[in-house]
């Protein structure tokens, strides 16, 4: 016997009893859906705990609760189906229906996609980035679909907070980078644009990376804080740089023929939890990026030196990562990268531009939507 | 579902099929009878992916270059080095062959290795001083097992692989453990020349000493390079391998020229033979460790052998108990890639460090391919050695004893395996 | 009639002879892969390591090449270990046997694992033809993806037609094969 198919349809059963007893008054104000009753899986690049993961299931209880339990959504953490891109694959060929992809992943396939790894291409204020990944017509027009050509449908592009750089010697100047064994993703764009700053990039595999910076087989490494705390890389490395050089950009995605061929009651239900978890993404990575610099602050066993960049000095760094981008113009993104990157360095002009006060009036205006 | 996965692969394991069938078959028939909708594709793609990672590439050049020092004359070398020190003491050849074993183990990644290399040329020595072959034989096979702990390990590698930890870690961590099972039979060595009366074997002059010590120095230069090297950050233990290959071109082929370049690509071919068969291995257990993981299968089959809330004894003691078992039928490497998916993420909740589970379960691995009546070092030795197999297990019983008793002391105290990494 | 017996003899010839020359031809491939991959992998390994020695920069081309070799070896591999008899299995119960079942099961497994490879190797081909539609590219180098994965259909079948003249030789002989190349332990 399956063993599997038992158990899920004696859940099946509890959750539509649980539901019921709690159903009328949702159906009382009019938010519960009358949709088929199904299952579907969403995997994360993360594992449990960590800002991917809680976000997939958040968004399975919005989608439960909004279906009456109807619709259930089982989140695979990292590592239990392969690696990143074969996820990837998985999520095209419909063997799961939703994914967490990151385009640094997904670079070999639609290489416009790495225009995330541009550096100092955003603002500084990650805040106001994440206005833009909502709004950007670039993004969420023309790189999607590029996307949806692949078989990967993007519902959202979201942040996991801004990269910073942690090393065993200060990271200020790119001086401090001559010769700075840098571990990055295996993705052309990154490596040149350490290699712009005078660092000698390598790639190296994240089972070895905490051994690698013990050691120092490298240098030092690029992520969000919260993934910098999970993996312990601090007690490893003596300085933290706030270079906000970048952000860590992931997309929510569904398998486009899957969506499609959901009714519109489904689909609506699926489309809501999106937008309604486009705040949330927001406060969950902030939440754990903040609760973890306090951690990596607080740790006097390991010390770390922080040290934030001064406008001026990531100036200096700007002005090192700029000429990637025509890399990317020239070589990766092709002519609808071209395009791509062009509408959005405009639509970053018009969006930090504005008055401060009228982009704190947009915030606000997204959190009165929800 | 679960108990067709597992009726079918024991199945076919038992009736003597190639062991990539059931690593294959099983996934396969799953996907196809129970998995609605689901294409096999999958399956490629993570065979594909099982042997993609960087770090699996460590085998391959670590079975090259023991099987390089295997054809030429490393192994005489350190042989020689342990028997000018301790030979002459109680039980001297005995102690000699564990150490030797223990030592070769830090050169080569496998215990198949170590048996051809140390084993072949001590039988000759222990028999003539009067030992029984059937000791003798035991003797070789047991200490040979200490490679899979000492580094460089395969076994390590494969579990680091599916366990995401780090090999350097793993490397460290079961250096306690292998020279805790060297004390032991070193000691048992004593003991028994003593009750037996095994003559002793005349001292070697400290001139001597030094002259095989200089001639040793050079192989002795292995666990340093895949140590120190890994451990000084020069480089990955992928890179170590590489370079132990390079370090054993140079000794055997330029310097004790025991070696012509022409005959590498051959010596290579050896090295593919067995590099294709472990890999197959590790692309089939890959595709096996997806399906449980998609089917949710490690749950249902924890709940059924844990209780609800197991703690970190609990745990390991089921998964010790487990891997003895499994590879007393099958190989480690098998059974390691068929387990570990699915006590991995219990062991892990129950808070269990992963460094210490690898090393139990490595352990575990080597203790069960001993031990009869199918432990697969059995059939190597009975192979080598071309003695039936009665006589290799007559022999065995002492050592197994005395590896069980130092199993269950690693799995009470995670510092032998972890005291050495708080150091570094 | 019997032109035709005659004929049919002298076709079948050329085509045996045909079919073995392949073979021979399909063996020292198999061994040249087997031999120059694990030493292409070496040298690229440790050659990376020195080059960063020298240049503090690494060969960005290592991994992935060293990633090739071994898949192609891995699965080029099961086609040569099969003409050998060199795959890891349980024999235990097998060697134990009476010769009846013996035989029996020298016929049986291979039939099996043949259906099984075949089985693999068609899946593979899908597989590898949905990596050239997609157009994938490798993340370093950047050359199709497809010719990294394409090794595994092939070695499967190859595998598979191994695996079959395994059966087929048991078959046609009294005595016990172990592979074509190898009798059983008992019998040599
Ligand atoms: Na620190
Ligand atoms: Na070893």
């Amino acid at each position: 016997a399956c063993g599997g198919n038992d158990e899920g349809n004696v859940n099946e059963d509890n959750n539509g009893a649980d539901n019921n007893a709690g159903g009328d008054e949702e159906a009382a104000d009019g938010e519960a859906a009358d949709v088929e009753p199904q299952q579907w899986r969403f995997v994360v690049e993360e594992t449990q705990g960590q800002v991917q993961y809680v976000y997939a299931e958040e968004f399975a209880e919005l989608v439960s609760e909004k279906s009456d339990g109807a619709l259930e959504i089982d989140v695979y953490e990292f590592g239990a189906l392969g690696s990143e891109v074969d996820q990837v694959e998985q999520l095209t060929d419909g063997i799961v229906e939703f994914a967490i992809i990151s385009p640094g992943f997904t670079g070999t396939l639609v290489p416009e996609g790495n225009i995330f790894a541009l550096q100092f291409l955003f603002t500084d204020d990650q805040e106001v980035n994440q206005d833009i990944l909502n709004e950007s017509e670039a993004i969420n027009e023309h790189l999607a679909a590029r996307y949806e050509e692949q078989g990967i449908m993007p519902l959202s592009f979201w942040t996991e907070g801004a990269m910073q750089w942690t090393g065993n010697s200060e990271l200020r100047t790119p001086d401090d980078f001559q010769g700075f064994q840098m571990r990055t993703q295996e993705s052309p764009l990154i490596l040149e644009s350490y290699r712009a700053y005078g660092a000698s990039p390598t790639a190296m595999s994240w089972g070895e990376l905490y051994t690698g910076l013990q050691q120092g087989a490298v240098d030092g490494q690029e992520n969000p804080i919260f993934f910098i705390a999970d993996a312990n890389f601090n007690e490893v490395q003596d300085h933290m740089t706030i270079s906000n050089h970048n952000m860590y950009v992931t997309m929510t995605t569904v398998n486009p023929d899957f969506y499609n061929g959901l009714d519109d009651a489904t689909r609506d239900i699926i489309d809501e939890a999106t937008e309604e978890m486009r705040q949330r993404g927001f406060d969950i990575q902030e939440e754990q990026n903040e609760e973890f610099l306090a951690q990596i602050e607080d740790d006097d066993e390991n010390p770390t030196e922080i040290y934030e960049l001064s406008e001026d000095e990531r100036d200096a760094f700007r002005e090192l990562a700029i000429p990637v981008r025509d890399i990317y113009r020239d070589e990766e993104g092709g002519e609808e990268g071209e395009m791509i990157l062009d509408m959005l360095e405009e639509e970053i002009a018009d969006m930090s531009g504005e008055d401060p006060t009228e982009t704190d009036g947009d915030t606000e205006e997204n959190e009165d939507e929800e | 579902m679960l108990w067709t996965l597992l009726g079918v692969m024991v199945l076919l394991l038992l009736l003597g099929f190639p062991m990539m069938i059931p690593l294959i078959a099983g996934p396969l028939i799953i996907i196809l009878f129970f998995m609605d909708g689901l294409e096999p594709t999958i399956m490629i793609q993570q065979m594909v992916e099982g042997i993609s990672s960087y770090v699996l590439i460590a085998v391959p050049l670590f079975i090259f270059a023991a099987d390089i020092m295997t054809s030429g004359r490393t192994s005489q070398k350190l042989l020689d080095f342990v028997g000018a020190f301790v030979g002459h003491l109680r039980g001297g050849y005995a102690i000699t062959t564990a150490a030797a074993c223990t030592m070769f183990g830090s050169i080569s990644g496998s215990t198949q290795a170590t048996v051809v290399a140390i084993g072949k040329p001590m039988r000759e020595r222990l028999l003539k001083v009067g030992y029984k072959d059937s000791s003798a034989i035991a003797l070789i096979i047991n200490s040979s097992d200490v490679a899979l702990l000492i580094p460089p390990s395969i076994g390590m590698i494969i579990y680091a692989l599916v366990a995401d930890a780090s090999v350097g870690d793993l490397f460290i961590a079961g250096i306690g453990p292998g020279v805790l099972i060297f004390i032991f039979f070193a000691v048992y060595s004593y003991i028994y020349a003593k009750i037996f009366n095994i003559p002793l074997a005349p001292k070697l002059p400290w001139k001597d000493r030094g002259d095989v010590t200089l001639k040793a120095l050079l192989p002795l230069g292995f666990p340093i390079i895949i140590i120190g090297g890994i451990y000084t950050g020069q480089f990955t233990p992928t890179e170590a391998a590489g370079v132990s290959v390079l370090y054993a071109l140079i000794l055997e082929v330029f310097i004790f020229r025991s070696i012509k370049l022409t005959e590498i690509p051959n010596i290579a071919l050896s090295s593919g033979i067995v590099t294709a068969a472990v890999f197959v291995l590790v692309a089939g257990g890959q595709a096996f460790s997806w399906v449980i993981s998609f089917a949710r299968i490690p749950g249902m089959l924890t709940d059924a052998v844990l209780p609800a809330d197991p703690t970190a004894l609990n745990v390991l003691i089921i998964v010790a108990i487990f891997f003895f078992i499994g590879c007393m039928f099958v190989d480690p490497i098998v059974v390691i890639l068929i387990l570990t998916p699915i006590f991995a993420p219990i062991a892990t909740a129950a808070g269990v460090d992963p460094i210490h589970l690898g090393v139990v379960i490595v352990f575990q691995a080597a203790l069960g391919s001993a031990t009869p009546p199918f432990g697969v070092d059995i059939f190597t030795a009975s192979a080598v050695f071309n003695k039936s197999y009665l006589d290799v297990i007559r022999g065995t019983p002492p050592y197994i004893i005395m590896l069980l008793i130092i199993s269950v002391l690693v799995i009470l105290f995670e510092d032998i395996s972890l005291f050495l990494l708080n150091i570094f | 009639m019997q032109w035709l017996g005659a004929a049919l003899i002298a076709v079948w010839g050329v085509v045996r002879k045909g079919l073995l020359f392949l073979d021979s031809a399909l063996h020292s491939v198999e061994l040249f892969i087997l031999k120059w991959s694990i030493i292409a992998i070496s040298v690229l390994t440790f050659g990376n390591v020195i080059y960063r020695m020298v240049t503090g920069d690494s060969w960005f081309f290592a991994a992935e090449l060293s990633r090739l070799s071994v898949i192609v070896a891995s699965f080029i591999g099961i086609s040569y270990a099969a003409r050998k008899g060199r795959h890891i299995s349980m024999s235990a119960f097998f060697d134990l046997s009476p010769r009846k079942v013996k035989k029996t099961l020298a016929i049986i497994i291979p039939f099996v694992t043949a259906i099984v490879l075949f089985a693999v190797g068609y899946y593979a081909v899908l597989y590898t033809h949905g990596i050239y539609v997609s157009g994938r590219t490798t993340a370093a180098i950047g050359f199709p993806f497809w010719l990294m994965v394409v090794a595994i259909p092939i070695g499967c079948f190859l595998g598979g037609i191994q695996f079959l003249r395994n059966m087929w030789i048991n078959l046609v002989n009294k005595e016990i094969y172990l592979a074509q190349d190898k009798k059983d332990y008992s019998e040599q």
